[in-house]
């Protein structure tokens, strides 16, 4: 039993977690603490959300990046348009983005399935396009903490459970949590559950058997970037909630570091292969990684450094493993 | 009342200019065995495919169980019954064997939601139909070979099948296991089920088949009963050529001369055990016996790829230590490996590039840079002596069909100049014209002085082309045969009657 667990990789993920934790409490003791934590999950709901997204896409053995330019424009036109209209309504925000989102992600979907463009090029471009249209089309100006509507605000200082702290001050854990539990489960549930998620495991893992056997490919596809598109919406809502302050240049960049942290989970970006669970311990890694560097005397310049050796070392380890499996069979295919 | 399951009437498909099916029909009647036979570019595939919904045709109807199809799609076809056994198989390696089983079923039966209860117990349920077990939670991509096929066996013959194809179901497996396929295939006739059997091994194909169907350049060539065809008549439908069999004359060793390559005891856990053998200039060596035998692995140990345990190699009387291919090339071994795809070729590379992969120091010019006429002088000399067909030798080589593939292998490594060639496998998968062009150009190649070992399934091959044979099981050789003083029968029996012998079967 206890080898089937040391063969995972998201046990090693977790001991690397453990591991680190302990050092750096040991260096410095404000890490464990409920403050800490709660902070930690406060700032990993976004990327958590969107990495959902980006497994979904792996595990179909394509790959989306254009994510950050539609979950800001999905925050932005939100925020605008609620400035506008004056429906200071959390309800609205969500939905509004999401409607943007999931337009842009079925506009990918439909690059993709119908003109059958390979998914990186696609991307990249509408990562541009989409970009590009929200700041010709909606406008370049930042939104500041006092203009943002209010159903922001307090959706970024909600708190599930309210503490107090040694110096007076309250803490607590932030409501952030709800939806990115909630995209968890459902992404969970259609990549476990359903017809539709299985798919999304045959095409990723041999697409020509999933052909074969009957699949819509056309219609899985469709579905994989607006579900994208979705989330990349909530996102939006979440990301400028958090800040309280929004423009468009914000979030776009960012695209890479939340791929390195779906791949550190151990999901192969060949396809086919990869886990929820790999994938949040994944973001949790990035995430500490962010958080503590500074707690530990080092500048957050270093985020970028340690955060590139994970992923090296992380693909390296299962690569490694891969040859081994190969050698040792003599088939030298790696 | 129509005893016909599926009629292929007039079916036409093209791919830019090249057509690979011209007007083709074919009958399958319902509880019969049916075999598809045809070249390697003949358009066996492209059938199956069309037949399977998988791809669309031009011209001409699929009639399946009286219902004409013009634009018939893959779910279609699944619905009807049909299931297609491609020869790669068509598995998830990423998923279980339980999902993979199960999965067909699921998308035919539109259903939304997965209940894993019910994907598990369906796996094992229809294992224990064929009277299998096997441990269902396993990822696909860790079983063996025979262990995939059972699993695409399975997963075809779920309910409402009425008739499977096979595409060269038999290449990755043992003679048992090819038994227990075949009575399979005669169980699913009692069922009512058809079967279409696509296989180069034309000895199966006869052994099977109640009808034979051939193919030839895209066109049925005819429908034929089993009982009016034999080898050298299946063979002549195929090709439109009369095949002469030559058999390999070795000239004997000269009086002095020691062996090339001596092979003492040698042994490599798991692999092979206590393997002795000499092989002289101008010979040719078959080494055969059934799947699992270590025959491969003992060919990698002598190109450097599978250090053995214990052991000695001495090639003409000096002891060697061969630790990788680059030494074994210095040592003038050459290997021309199984999987001619992923082990033998840059696939994506021309033909010409991968010709002279081996060589590259030879051609460099003073500056240290490849000369390109030093290059193009090469190639075309090595495709000259193999008869590499090909309108440019610039053109990418998976452009090639399998038999100018294999030659582009084998110039590859002739380049530089082996005393010691062996070929694993040298013509799987190739038409039966270019085989003998093969065997041809190997004979002459042991003329010239190189001694060669063939590593090969198929006993004619051995037989014909060797003057001497090394039958292997469980990684131990068994003994050593001359063609000359047997026949092809007792041959083949004896490589079976080994494996009886022990009880294996």
């Amino acid at each position: 039993m206890f080898e089937r667990l040391f063969r995972k990789h998201e046990t090693y993920l977790l001991i690397i977690i453990i591991v680190y934790s302990i050092v750096v409490t040991s260096v410095n003791k404000s890490f464990m603490s409920f403050e800490n934590l709660f902070d930690i999950i406060r700032g990993s709901a976004g990327m958590g959300i969107l990495a959902m997204g980006v497994l979904v896409a792996l595990l179909s053995g394509g790959i989306d990046v254009s994510f950050t330019a539609v979950a800001i424009s999905g925050g932005y036109i939100s925020v605008r348009l609620i400035m506008a209209t004056g429906w200071s309504n959390l309800f609205m925000a969500f939905l509004i983005s999401c409607v943007v989102g999931i337009a842009f992600g079925t506009i990918n979907g439909l690059i993709i399935s119908y003109f059958k463009l390979p998914t990186l090029i696609t991307t990249l471009g509408t990562l541009n396009a989409f970009h590009g249209i929200l700041t010709t089309f909606v406008g370049t100006e930042s939104v500041n903490a006092r203009e943002m509507p209010e159903c922001f605000v307090r959706f970024g200082s909600a708190k599930i459970i309210k503490l107090a702290n040694d110096q007076g001050g309250t803490y607590g854990l932030s409501v952030f949590l709800i939806p990115l539990i909630a995209v968890i489960i459902l992404t969970w549930f259609i990549l476990r559950f359903t017809m539709l998620g299985r798919g999304i495991f045959a095409i990723g893992s041999n697409r020509e058997s999933a052909v074969r056997a009957g699949f819509n490919i056309k219609a899985i596809q469709m579905f994989i970037y607006a579900y994208i598109g979705f989330l990349a919406g909530v996102m939006g809502v979440v990301a400028v909630s958090e800040v309280r302050w929004v423009n468009p240049v914000y979030l776009v960049g960012t695209e890479l570091t939340v791929i390195a942290a779906v791949v550190i989970g151990g999901t192969k970006l060949t396809g086919g292969s990869g886990t929820i669970l790999g994938t949040i311990l994944g973001v949790g890694i990035v995430r500490i990684l962010y958080n503590t560097l500074v707690l530990l005397g080092l500048s957050a310049a270093w985020n970028n450094f340690f955060v590139g050796i994970i992923i090296i070392a992380s693909v390296a380890i299962t690569s490694y493993r891969n040859k081994l499996k190969a050698y040792r069979s003599l088939t030298f295919r790696v | 009342m129509s005893n016909e399951f599926l009629k292929v009437e007039n079916v036409s498909k093209s791919y830019v200019g090249v057509k690979a099916l011209d007007h083709v029909s074919m009958t399958v009647e319902k509880g019969k065995v049916h075999c598809l036979v045809g070249e390697n570019g003949s358009g066996k595939s492209t059938l199956i495919k069309a037949i399977a919904g998988v791809i669309p045709i031009d011209d001409g109807e699929i009639i399946i169980n009286g219902k004409p199809y013009t634009h018939l799609r893959a779910i279609d076809s699944i619905r009807e019954g049909i299931q297609v056994i491609y020869q790669d198989l068509s598995l998830f390696p990423n998923l279980t064997i339980a999902e993979n089983i199960s999965l067909n079923q699921m998308v035919e039966r539109r259903k939304k939601l997965l209940k894993w209860s019910e994907v598990r117990s369906f796996a094992l349920s229809e294992l224990d139909k064929i009277g299998i077990s096997l441990s269902v939670d396993d990822l696909v991509e860790d079983l063996s070979m025979a262990n995939r096929q059972i699993v695409a066996i399975v997963r075809a013959l779920t309910q409402g099948t009425r008739l499977i194809f096979m595409d060269e179901p038999t290449t990755a497996l043992t003679k048992k296991e090819i038994d227990s396929l075949f009575s399979i295939i005669m169980d699913l006739k009692e069922q009512g089920i058809s079967t279409v059997f696509v296989s180069h091994k034309l000895s199966e194909v006869l052994e099977i088949a109640e009808k034979i169907a051939v193919l030839r350049d895209g066109k049925i060539v005819g429908e034929f009963d089993t009982a009016e065809l034999d080898t050298d008549k299946l063979v002549y439908h195929m090709t439109g050529k009369k095949i002469e069999h030559t058999t390999f004359e070795y000239k004997g060793r000269e009086e002095e001369a020691g062996p090339l390559l001596e092979v003492k005891n040698l042994t490599k856990r798991g692999n092979y055990e206590d393997i002795s053998f000499e092989l002289h200039e101008g010979e040719i060596m078959g080494i055969t016996g059934l799947l699992g035998s270590g025959r491969t692995e003992l060919a990698l140990s002598l190109f450097g790829l599978n250090s053995p345990d214990s052991g000695k190699i001495n090639i003409n009387g000096k002891r060697v230590h061969i630790n990788s291919p680059r030494e074994a090339v210095r040592l003038g071994i050459s290997y021309v490996p199984e999987d001619r795809h992923h082990q033998g070729l840059f696939l994506d590379q021309s033909i010409g590039n991968n010709i002279i992969v081996t060589v590259l120091r030879r051609l460099l010019n003073r500056l240290s840079f490849i000369s390109e006429l030093k290059k193009t002088a090469f190639i075309d000399k090595y495709a000259r002596e193999l008869r590499i067909k090909t309108p440019s030798l610039g053109a990418p080589v998976d452009s090639l069909s399998g038999g100018n593939q294999q030659r582009v292998v084998i110039a590859k490594w002739l380049a530089t100049d082996p005393k010691i060639l062996i070929l694993d496998g040298p013509t799987v998968g190739i038409d039966i014209a270019s085989k003998g062009e093969i065997h041809n150009m190997i004979t002459d190649l042991a003329g010239k002085g190189i001694g060669i070992i063939i590593i090969s399934d198929e006993i004619p091959e051995v037989f014909h082309n060797c003057n001497r044979v090394m039958i292997m099981r469980d990684g131990k050789k068994i003994v050593e045969v001359d063609p000359k003083s047997t026949s092809e029968e007792e041959l083949y029996e004896t490589v079976k009657k080994k494996a009886a012998a022990a009880g294996r079967y």
